[in-house]
Parts: C-alpha cells; sequence; structure tokens
C-alpha cells in the first residue's frame, strides 16, 4: 500500500518540500497557481507517483524536481494542464539521478492542452549520472485532437459535452477521491 | 432512408476531389455494399455521410429521411440516426467506456440515463458479444484488441439503437470467430429493427457472406462504376477488380 498525499492549490503560490522514504502517491491539483515542488528519494526501492493537474487562467509556472538520491528508486511523473484563454502557462520538470544512484527508473509524461491561443512551454528534462537508469520522458502542447473530436460526436455527443467528458479524463484521475478536489472538479465547469 | 445525388466531395486544403458525382439511393430495410479497389473514395463516402471535418462537400446533396443533412455538424447526423462503425476506433485516454456510451445514449433520447437501467442493458449486450465486463471501466479503446475494438464498436450499436448503419470495413482486425459474433449481433438487430438499412464498405467479400446485401456497387474512382448483387462480389473475388474494368469498358451498367 502506497502513501496517499493531496494537493489543492487555489489561486497562491506554494513551495512543496517532500523527503519520501516509502511509497508514496501525489495528487496536485491546481487553478491558476504556480508552484515549486523538490521531492527527494531518499531510501532505496521506494516508488514516487505524481500527477499534477493544473487549470490555468493567468500567467503561471510548475516548477518540479524529482531527486534520486538512493538506488533502486522510481519515478513516474504525469503532468496535465489545461492553458485557458491567452494566458502563459510554464513546466520545468526535472528528473534527476545521481552518479551513486544505481537502477533507477526516472519517468515524466507533461501535456498541455491550449484551449485557445495561450502559450505554453515544457521544459522536460533528464539529468542522469548513472548509466544503470531506464528513464523516459514525453511533452505535448496542443489542443485536443480533431479525431478524438470527431469519435465523441460521431455518437451523438456535442461539442461541448464532448470537451467535458475530456476535459474530466485529462484533469481527473480515476483512482482520486473526488470530495477531496471538488474546488477543482467545480473550476473545469467553467473551462 | 438515405439519397445521395451528385456528391462532390474534396479533402480540405487540397483541389482533389475524391468523390465525384456520385448518387446512391438506399431504402429502408435494404443492406448496400460498396466494394473497390484501395484509394478509391470508399472510406471517403463513409466519412462524407458522417460530416468529417476533414472531408467538404464541393457540391450535391446528402438527404436522410427526406432531409438535407450536408450542412449538419457530426453529432446532429448522428442524433439523427447514423451511426458509423470505424475502420480504427479511437483511442481516447482518460474517458472511461461506459461514461461515453452513457453520455451517448442520454445525448441521443435527450434525456438522463437511469444507471441501474444502464449497467443492466450494457451487460447483456456485452454478453452477446463475448465482452469481458471489465471492458466498461476502462479508457475508451485503450489497449484494446482490434477484435475488441470492432465488438465495442457494435455494443455502441446495441445501446444507441442507429436507423442507418455504416460498416467501414468491419471484418478489418477480427478473426473468424470474432467476424461471426459480430456479424450475428447486426443481423438480430436488423431483424429487431427491420427499417434499418446498412452500408457496408469492404475489400473482401468474406463479410457478405454473413451480412447478406440486397446491392453491390463498385467504386472507382469516385464513382460508382457498376451494381449488381452478391453474385457480383463474389465474381470479384475471383477474377479481382480488373474485370469491372473491362465491364465498364464494354459499357455494362455504368
Amino acid at each position: 500500500m502506497s502513501k496517499i498525499l493531496y494537493i489543492l492549490d487555489n489561486n497562491e503560490k506554494k513551495d512543496y518540500q517532500y523527503s519520501i522514504k516509502e511509497d508514496t502517491i501525489i495528487y496536485h491539483f491546481s487553478i491558476n497557481s504556480s508552484s515549486k515542488v523538490s521531492i527527494n528519494l531518499d531510501s532505496e526501492n521506494v516508488e514516487l507517483k505524481y500527477y499534477y493537474n493544473n487549470i490555468n487562467y493567468d500567467n503561471n509556472q510548475f516548477n518540479l524536481e524529482v531527486n534520486h538520491l538512493a538506488s533502486n528508486t522510481k519515478s513516474y511523473v504525469f503532468n496535465h494542464g489545461v492553458n485557458v484563454g491567452s494566458s502563459k502557462l510554464n513546466y520545468f520538470i526535472n528528473g534527476v539521478v545521481l552518479k551513486t544512484s544505481s537502477g533507477c527508473i526516472c519517468d515524466q509524461e507533461n501535456q498541455i492542452i491550449n484551449m485557445s491561443n495561450g502559450k505554453s512551454n515544457i521544459s522536460p528534462n533528464l539529468l542522469i549520472d548513472n548509466y544503470d537508469v531506464i528513464s523516459n520522458h514525453s511533452a505535448y502542447i496542443g489542443k485536443f485532437r480533431d479525431e478524438v473530436l470527431f469519435y465523441l460526436m460521431s455518437r451523438g455527443i456535442s461539442r461541448n459535452e464532448s470537451y467535458r467528458l475530456l476535459l474530466n479524463g485529462f484533469l481527473i484521475n480515476n483512482d482520486v477521491e473526488k470530495e477531496r478536489i471538488l474546488p477543482f472538479i467545480e473550476e473545469i465547469k467553467n473551462i | 432512408m438515405l439519397e445521395i445525388n451528385n456528391l462532390n466531395v474534396k479533402l480540405k486544403n487540397s483541389d482533389k476531389e475524391i468523390l465525384k458525382d456520385l448518387s446512391l439511393l438506399i431504402k429502408p430495410g435494404e443492406v448496400h455494399a460498396i466494394m473497390g479497389p484501395n484509394g478509391t473514395g470508399k472510406s471517403t463516402l463513409s466519412k462524407a455521410i458522417m460530416g468529417h471535418y476533414n472531408y467538404e462537400v464541393t457540391s450535391g446533396k446528402i438527404k436522410f429521411m427526406g432531409e438535407d443533412i450536408s450542412s449538419l455538424d457530426v453529432s446532429d447526423r448522428a442524433k439523427k440516426g447514423i451511426f458509423l462503425c470505424m475502420q480504427d476506433p479511437t483511442v481516447i485516454d482518460g474517458v472511461s467506456n461506459s461514461e461515453f456510451i452513457r453520455t451517448a445514449k442520454s445525448e441521443i433520447i435527450n434525456e438522463k440515463v437511469n444507471l441501474y437501467t444502464f449497467i443492466k442493458d450494457m451487460e447483456s449486450a456485452m454478453d452477446d458479444l463475448s465482452l469481458n465486463k471489465n471492458m466498461l471501466h476502462r479508457s475508451l479503446n485503450k489497449g484494446f484488441s482490434g477484435g475488441e475494438k470492432k465488438k465495442n464498436e457494435i455494443l455502441q450499436l446495441k445501446v444507441l439503437k442507429p436507423k442507418f448503419i455504416i460498416l467501414d470495413e468491419l471484418d478489418s482486425g477480427l478473426d473468424v470467430d470474432s467476424l461471426r459474433i459480430v456479424c450475428k449481433n447486426i443481423n438480430d438487430y436488423l431483424e429487431e429493427n427491420k427499417d434499418t438499412s446498412v452500408l457496408i464498405i469492404t475489400h473482401y467479400p468474406r463479410i457478405l457472406e454473413y451480412i447478406k446485401p440486397n446491392y453491390v456497387h463498385i467504386l472507382n474512382d469516385g464513382n460508382i462504376k457498376y451494381t449488381g448483387d452478391m453474385k457480383l462480389a463474389l465474381e470479384i473475388e475471383k477474377n479481382g477488380y480488373s474485370m469491372i474494368n473491362e465491364m465498364i469498358g464494354n459499357g455494362v451498367n455504368e
């Protein structure tokens, strides 16, 4: 069983620091906020799953640094953002593996959906100083694919309702306790 | 049911016409098959009927149940009862199969779907299709095998109850047993809904052995060049599409 943490930022700027000594899942929800998160994987064999889900209206950024300070540590990071209007959104995501940390897995997947003409940027950095590491990174900035909208609409689902389904699917993980993030769920309706 | 008159369709952002003056009349309860070599416009026809964003109708009309639907958006065409069973159903991560189908059902009948009734109906339909029930809770088409994707299309068909069904290369990605199950479900649906019409788009006559067509059309260079019945499909399997060119050359049935 993993330890589960929830973070909900609502129109604020915050810094977070974590030292992970047991398997941990962090669900981080952010409404129009900037945050800086630093996580140290201190103990051997621990696993981190980090889910960042973000709705942006202004000019915000998200900095995440995951430091693999012990061997056989694993990190899986999923950052999903929706940039509304002509706002600016920047992600700086660093996965760091020290020379002394062998057998690590350091993965990150980043996506920002621009709902209109916003400016988004993702820096998906992997700073790996050890040869015995599995590491992947990906970044996507764009809109929901037309093919996806066509499929939903071809079943009679209106454009607005299709967007609602896509936004919920993109921003709310299946396993979250929804009552803990009600303001975020409400905010999706305003996009 | 469906009346297409002198339809010309091109890809958006391109001058190349794909469908050229195509006309087709499908009456209630009829099954039509469109066959043809690769690149002749078969899938374009199915997407043009559904209103795909990539294609532009430059002239001609598509009428469904007497109404010109050429300017309707995709979801409105579906609400009128048109269902396109896709050749390669799209994967949508994060949207569960059950939420998707339930939303589609409530949009089509224009009222909320009772959860209990919905689950009972879905479970029964999934049994008919030999589908694992955990597929309901998975992301739409994500990690589905080719056969599961096609069965999932037919599951949607059974729940959404369309009046006009387009089967775009239904047999691709299906093994013999799965094809039999899928076609049995379609035939059962047609038996229960006698006015429902079907347009089958296929390269091979194998699917037509299961779903018997009233008419078989050969599409070539964006137009229907020849119309016959099941015998025509079998002839094509035997002799290939080149025989059609010879028949057209002789002025037969064009």
